[in-house]
């Protein structure tokens, strides 16, 4: 295996140009990184009932996540042990088989091998139906509903591996009483560019917002100001929350909300009383940015939340796959309201989420000559400069520092290495 | 279909030919403020994401389903004057686009003010460098005769896209 510690220097705090183009970092990280990190695939109220299925990816690999016939929550991998073809080509369904359309092998929601054609004539009845079934996935946990699988058996508990992540999540997936579901269906586009930029963005980048969003400024609802916020440490602050995930949180003066959801709004406030701390609840309902390693990222303000998977398509190329979440108990109106508010901003066609992947490209376009590739990218920015504080987790700057996006290279480094 | 239908239908299906060609040509040439004025002032405009189900199962008007679009009279204002800032830097230096409308055909008209019209749709999409993409699905609109003029009341848009491209167009 190569090492790729090179790339990174934990002592300057730059990175490569290569970390973002090279094939044969790229093929590494699908194995150091992607077969032993927990990587979400899917939410539980997408699958709620005994045979409910489905389909996603983890890194390259094609996923089937069941409720199998028990109940219980499983993964494994989408592809036949016979050729190898995706037994299931859907996106979400329920079924108590999976028959492969190439052959016609069929497996059960717990993954068993149930049927072969021609077992007796073909096969001589010599197949052992134990050993041929689909691959599991052997951990699979969930947190407040999002369903995590991971590849490695001997790996930390999800809680575990969220660590302080775990706390501000919670600011968004734990603030009302019922908790959060899923909205039908999901965004789903191409973008050129590495699936570390878009997750560094996410993980602590909101320097970025003045330049690239400045649209959003022009017209009125891009953040304003000095990007220190109004409340710098306490409601404007970014975080390092250790094993490479990060966090941003800062309170935007926005539209003000229809009169329905900012009934709505007060409802979740009562609740965040009861099923948060005082330190998070005090922080819900303000705008919330964060990514989980190695490619899960969450957004979450004007009611919606958003979370993304940044799927890996070479190293020039991602899927991105958004799921909006909800409160259960919203109403009607609400949940319009949020739907739509999701689409407007962060979507494919989200009148901030454009101009990103606009940035992603061109990196990627511009990227992998032998001169450019000798002069690495510059994270230093707040290096050495957080802190920790008493009411919360992990390490604290306010807007903006890059302490944040340099903790998942430092990950990445470890993984790589 | 009694004949006098028939000629209706080939007079209206003519008339809307000239409307969604005319509509085409503003976009094509950045004249994005007279093209929201062919919207109504209560448009929906909306486009549903697209599933990969089993045959007849995708239902578009499912509640709640995730969409790309649904914008009103004050979103499709605020997509536009994005445009206008100089700073939208997905389009920004400009997209060149071309719109393409074909298999026009008039759904419902049985309301001579409320005009029900299908449409399909090739939206070409250049960007700097080689990037070069299309959008491509069919439209259900809704339009309605307002001061002599044809306004959009509503549009839904089906893209025929499974991962689609980042949607910086107006189709």
């Amino acid at each position: 295996m190569s090492d790729f510690s090179s790339l990174v220097d934990l002592e300057r705090c730059t990175v490569s140009p290569r970390v973002f183009t090279d094939q044969d970092v790229y093929d590494a990280e699908l194995t150091n990184i992607f077969t032993r990190t927990w990587n979400m695939v899917g939410h539980e109220s997408q699958i709620p009932e005994p045979n409910d299925y489905l389909t996603t990816f983890i890194g390259a690999d094609p996923v089937l996540l069941t409720r199998d016939a028990n109940g219980k929550l499983r993964a494994f991998l989408n592809s036949c042990r016979h050729r190898g073809m995706r037994v299931c080509r859907r996106d979400h369904g329920n079924t108590k088989l999976f028959s492969c359309p190439y052959h016609g092998w069929s497996y059960d929601t717990s993954g068993k091998l149930r049927g072969v054609p021609q077992l007796d004539n073909a096969y001589h009845n010599d197949l052992d139906r134990d050993e041929w079934g689909l691959i599991e996935i052997p951990k699979v946990e969930s947190f407040r509903g999002l369903v995590f699988a991971n590849f490695d058996p001997d790996c930390e508990s999800l809680i575990d591996y969220l660590g302080d992540m775990a706390w501000y999540l919670d600011i968004v997936l734990n603030r009302s009483k019922n908790g959060l579901i899923a909205f039908p269906g999901c965004h789903r586009w191409r973008l050129s560019g590495n699936w570390k930029l878009a997750a560094e963005q996410f993980s602590g980048d909101n320097y970025h917002a003045g330049a690239l969003h400045r649209s959003m400024v022009e017209i009125g609802l891009g953040p304003k100001g000095d990007y220190r916020g109004n409340s710098p440490w306490i409601r404007d602050f970014e975080v390092k929350c250790g094993n490479g995930h990060g966090w941003i949180n800062f309170d935007a003066e926005g539209a003000e909300p229809a009169a329905s959801q900012a009934a709505f709004f007060e409802q979740i406030r009562r609740e965040a009383q009861q099923t948060l701390s005082p330190a998070q609840a005090d922080l819900i309902l303000t705008v919330h940015v964060g990514t989980v390693f190695p490619n899960m990222s969450i957004i979450s303000f004007l009611g919606f939340t958003s979370v993304r998977i940044w799927h890996p398509r070479g190293p020039k190329e991602m899927h991105v796959q958004s799921y909006g979440l909800v409160e259960r108990d919203a109403p009607q109106d609400v949940r319009d309201i949020t739907r739509k508010a999701m689409g407007l901003t962060f979507s494919p066609s989200g009148i901030f989420e454009q101009d990103d992947g606009v940035a992603w490209g061109d990196i990627a376009t511009v990227q992998g000559g032998p001169i450019r590739s000798q002069y690495p990218f510059n994270y230093q920015m707040g290096h050495g400069h957080g802190k920790t504080m008493d009411d919360k987790p992990g390490l604290i700057h306010p807007p903006s520092t890059e302490i944040g996006v340099f903790g998942l290279y430092e990950k990445w480094h470890e993984m790589m290495s | 279909m009694a004949r006098d239908d028939e000629l209706v239908n080939i007079e209206l299906r003519h008339e809307f030919e000239n409307v969604l060609i005319e509509e085409y040509w503003l976009l094509d040439n950045s004249q994005f403020e007279d093209w929201l004025d062919l919207l109504a002032n209560d448009v929906r405009y909306w486009a549903p994401v697209r599933e990969n189900l089993t045959r007849g199962e995708e239902d578009f008007t499912r509640a709640d389903l995730l969409t790309h679009f649904d914008e009103d009279k004050v979103t499709m204002g605020l997509r536009v004057a994005r445009l206008g800032t100089g700073f939208a830097h997905a389009e920004e230096p400009p997209s060149r686009t071309r719109h393409f409308i074909s298999n026009i055909r008039i759904l419902d008209a049985t309301d001579v003010n409320a005009v029900k019209v299908g449409s399909n749709f090739i939206v070409f999409r250049s960007r700097p460098g080689h990037e070069e993409h299309l959008f491509v699905g069919t439209r259900r609109d809704t339009w309605v005769r307002q001061t002599k003029a044809w306004r959009l009341q509503e549009r839904l848009i089906i893209f025929d896209h499974d991962i689609i491209e980042n949607i910086t167009v107006f189709v």
